[in-house]
């Protein structure tokens, strides 16, 4: 491995703007971090270069553990968005900058430059100042500047940047180039995810300090795990479907039957939308009717909105209140062939078919907020937790008014106080396979601690809580709780435990979190853990909802101060196969 | 019309009116009493003119005027842009405080520094007496206290140029010196001193020729004594209160002169290392540049 990150975490006032990352770059590899401004990808590169130091964690580079090692001696090329260019010498003296400090002898370091303006295409350029230059040539320069010391990887912050797109496309294609001459290790930040799809071997999608994905681009694009990184690569139709033994429904007519049907979250990428004149003449999955609501030309691809008939497929995204009466809208973008074969106006109504579509692993699919009474129902869906996954998952956040038959399908929403556990005994028995007990007015958590109250819901645990610090930025620490009581002997199968749960969360969630094993009461340590940060949050597994011994979690959910704290069925959890 | 040519395109009207305003005022009240000084010189004739500027009196002073300046300010050059620094770099508690109390020297009226001067560094002072017990040096009433009031009145002047520079300086410069291997003195050397200069050049000038000029705070610290401590400008104001206005001018017009020669040369100095930091006349680097044709016909 030519770069080794593990659980690298850098905070900025008490904040942490990177959380726990973890990754591998293979030599020779060029991957690609990307992500909106302020998700902590520069940092990250930074504190490779070891111009940003960790706060916790590793960083080795070829095996050496460079995580203590100032950037002078970590032998790394860094390349600036603004290419920190030496104004008062010379392109020459620019490039030679690294030998001169080395005391490398005239002769070889005039070879050396030589060699690398010939590399960068700027050959008889040596003389020139870089303010004779232009962006693009300067960059080029500091391309060869950063490579002159031979550097181990190549790390890039947005080195496009400040171009314009004809250059840019230009040295894209002459730094791909360069990285695979020289098989050099490299990693690039970008917000551009043309730029990271014309330049990755991988693509490593940040957000909020976390990093999501880490996968080629296309494995990326066509199989996304997360709502973020659906719809950051490309745009995509989030909906949400109810999983059937016939595959993805999306009608969001009541369903006959007892069971509360399990809800997924889907991708519809616009170019998967069929558009025909009635149902019969659609070759892929019918979907809805919908009538064509704008119409955009962009040359080589027509886009569409079509507003879909109101039973038809509800939108995940936006609409906290979901939709009413009126049908959501769909993105459709359509090639010209397509076009020519079913030409359509603005105001026609259509059939809608999907030719492929893409069931996220996520575990959260859509929340409901339910209350007495709309006031309170309200208050809920406002309070910042819930506000906030909703924003940020991009997610329905429906509401309900008082107790229907079963509970409502995703995960409902109470608030604590009074009555909490008592609601929330009744939802776990009514087919709630998550359940989010949040106090209307407690602020987001910073601290969130996971436990499960038995080894079997520990999977479908570490998948809602990595899904939920996924949008949240909070540490993650699941703790493990032995009964003091216990054998010696014992001991060892709760450290297994914990182990198997923290490689686990980072296989299969990309989460990274802190494990301890403790002594003592379940609920006692629990409480004490949870009342030594001021926003802190519980996710608590089970298997059995009827085994929960509602008393200590009574005092929990109804005393104060109170903090969320989030049930995750795992006794309807979803089966192991993914359709 | 008549300045059409050079003219430069701007969308705001009123070239015609600033330039009338620059020209005016620069020739009311900086070139015309400079005139009125060189034409009241010329009322002297050569050998009485000669007798007052040679004079052993304005000889020791012009030595001590210029030499306490130019050591003032080469002083002030190195602490100024300590102080900048720190200023720019670091933030601690006071940093605001101390960035207000740099201008002090500017506001003051100069008798007033002159005083607290004299009366910290007298041989009765606070700091004169433990001065002289400690290192046998008395500052007031000789040289050295010229200086330091110089350096009390130029700091400013240093600071002030340099600071915008520092602020200017990009960062990531630095971290670049510093992934290509380059150690913090080398960083400094190579990277933030060429990128600095300029200003603290501009600086050390402006301080010089404050210094120069400097009256007020220098006469109650120096003692005045003839041929020791007596400045220029002391000896001009002497001159006049003697009613010798033809002598006080012809002083004036000797200061005049050196000082115009000084900063013509710093400003040649310093033209020349802009036009060497943006233009390969280094000799290493002619050398290179002479031999290179040599090696590419050797190569063709």
């Amino acid at each position: 491995m030519s770069i080794v990150l593990d659980q690298v975490t850098k905070r900025y006032q008490g904040a942490p703007v990177v959380n726990d990352v973890s990754l591998n770059v293979r030599q020779g590899e060029f991957l690609v971090l990307l992500g909106p401004s302020g998700s902590g990808k520069s940092t990250l590169l930074r504190a490779i270069a070891g111009l940003t130091e960790i706060d916790h964690g590793r960083v080795a580079l070829h095996g050496r553990d460079v995580t203590h090692v100032n950037s002078r001696e970590r032998h790394v090329g860094f390349v600036f968005q603004h290419y920190a260019l030496f104004r008062h010498m010379t392109i020459g003296d620019n490039i030679e900058f690294a030998l001169r400090v080395r005391k490398v002898k005239s002769a070889e370091r005039r070879a050396r430059r030589k060699e690398l303006l010939k590399l960068v295409a700027l050959e008889g350029m040596d003389d020139r100042l870089p303010a004779q230059l232009s962006g693009g040539q300067q960059q080029r320069v500091a391309v060869a500047r950063a490579l002159a010391h031979r550097p181990e990887v190549l790390l890039m912050d947005e080195p496009f940047g400040a171009l314009d797109a004809k250059i840019r496309e230009e040295l894209r294609r002459t730094i791909r180039q360069i990285q695979r001459e020289l098989d050099m290790t490299t990693i690039l930040v970008t917000h551009d995810q043309e730029e990271a799809f014309a330049l990755a071997d991988r693509i490593g999608v940040m957000h909020q300090g976390r990093l999501l994905e880490c996968g080629k681009p296309d494995d990326l694009y066509t199989r996304p795990a997360t709502r973020f990184v659906s719809t950051f690569l490309g745009a995509a139709n989030l909906l949400l479907g109810y999983r059937t033994p016939r595959g993805v429904r999306f009608s969001s007519a009541p369903m006959a039957g007892g069971e509360v049907p399990r809800e997924v979250v889907a991708i519809l990428r616009p170019e998967e939308v069929e558009l025909c004149a009635d149902e019969l003449a659609i070759k892929s999955n019918f979907v809805s009717h919908g009538q064509v609501e704008e119409v955009l030309f962009g040359g080589a691809v027509e886009r569409l909105r079509v507003r879909m008939a109101s039973d038809g497929p509800v939108p995940v995204a936006p609409g906290r209140e979901g939709s009413t009466g009126q049908g959501s809208l769909l993105e459709v973008s359509r090639t010209l062939p397509e076009q020519r074969d079913f030409p359509v106006a603005v105001g026609q109504r259509v059939a809608v078919g999907a030719r492929s579509i893409h069931v996220l692993p996520t575990p959260i699919s859509s929340f409901t907020a339910v209350a007495a009474n709309e006031a309170a129902a309200r208050e809920l869906r406002d309070s910042p937790l819930l506000l906030t996954l909703g924003t940020r998952m991009q997610t329905r956040v429906a509401t309900r008014i008082g107790r229907f038959e079963r509970a409502p399908p995703g995960m409902p929403a109470i608030a604590t106080g009074p009555d909490c556990a008592a609601a929330a005994e009744w939802h776990l028995t009514h087919g709630a396979v998550q359940l989010l007990c949040v106090p209307p007015t407690a602020p987001l958590p910073n601290h969130v601690v996971i436990h499960t109250l038995d080894a079997e819901s520990r999977r479908a645990t570490l998948a809602v809580a990595a899904s939920l610090l996924r949008h949240v930025a909070a540490e993650a620490i699941y703790l493990g709780i032995q009964p003091a009581a216990s054998a010696e002997s014992e001991r060892g199968a709760h450290m297994r435990n914990l182990l198997d749960a923290r490689s686990a969360a980072l296989a299969d969630h990309g989460l990274d979190m802190r494990t301890e094993l403790r002594p003592g009461v379940v609920a006692e340590e629990l409480q004490k853990e949870l009342a030594a940060y001021e926003r802190s949050m519980l996710v608590l597994g089970t298997s059995n909802p009827d085994a929960i011994q509602w008393d200590w979690l009574k005092s929990l959910l109804e005393g104060t101060p109170a903090r969320p704290v989030l049930i995750v069925n795992s006794a309807r959890a979803e089966p192991a196969a993914d359709a | 019309m008549a300045a059409a040519w050079f003219r430069q395109p701007s969308i705001l009207p009123g070239f015609g009116l600033t330039l009338g305003f620059t020209t005016f005022f620069l020739s009311a009240l900086v070139l015309l009493p400079l005139a009125a000084l060189v034409f009241k010189t010329t009322s002297l004739t050569w050998s009485e003119f000669l007798d007052v500027v040679l004079d052993e009196r304005a000889l020791a002073s012009y030595r001590l005027s210029f030499g306490a300046a130019f050591i003032a300010a080469a002083v002030n050059a190195f602490f100024g842009f300590i102080v900048a620094w720190s200023l720019v770099r670091y933030d601690f508690p006071g940093r605001r405080l101390v960035d207000a109390l740099i201008d002090l020297p500017f506001a003051l009226p100069t008798a007033v520094s002159g005083i607290a001067l004299a009366t910290v560094f007298s041989p009765t002072g606070w700091l004169g007496v433990r001065l002289q017990q400690l290192f046998g040096v008395q500052v007031a009433y000789t040289w050295l206290g010229v200086v330091v009031a110089l350096i009390l009145i130029g700091l400013p002047f240093v600071v002030r140029s340099v600071q915008p520079a520092l602020v200017e300086a990009q960062r990531d410069l630095e971290e670049a010196a510093e992934t290509l291997g380059a150690g913090p003195f080398t960083v400094f050397r190579r990277i933030i001193l060429p990128a600095v200069l300029p200003a603290l050049v501009t600086g050390f000038t402006m301080a010089f020729a404050r210094g120069v000029g400097e009256y007020g705070s220098v006469v109650f610290i120096s003692g005045n004594l003839p041929l020791k401590t007596e400045i220029t400008p002391l000896l001009i104001v002497i001159k006049l209160e003697q009613f010798d206005y033809n002598g006080a001018a012809a002083l004036g017009f000797m200061m005049l002169l050196v000082s115009f020669l000084m900063l013509f040369a710093i400003n040649l100095v310093q033209s020349w290392s802009r036009r060497r930091h943006s233009g390969p006349v280094d000799s290493g680097r002619r050398v290179e540049r002479r031999r290179r044709p040599r090696n590419q016909k050797a190569g063709a």
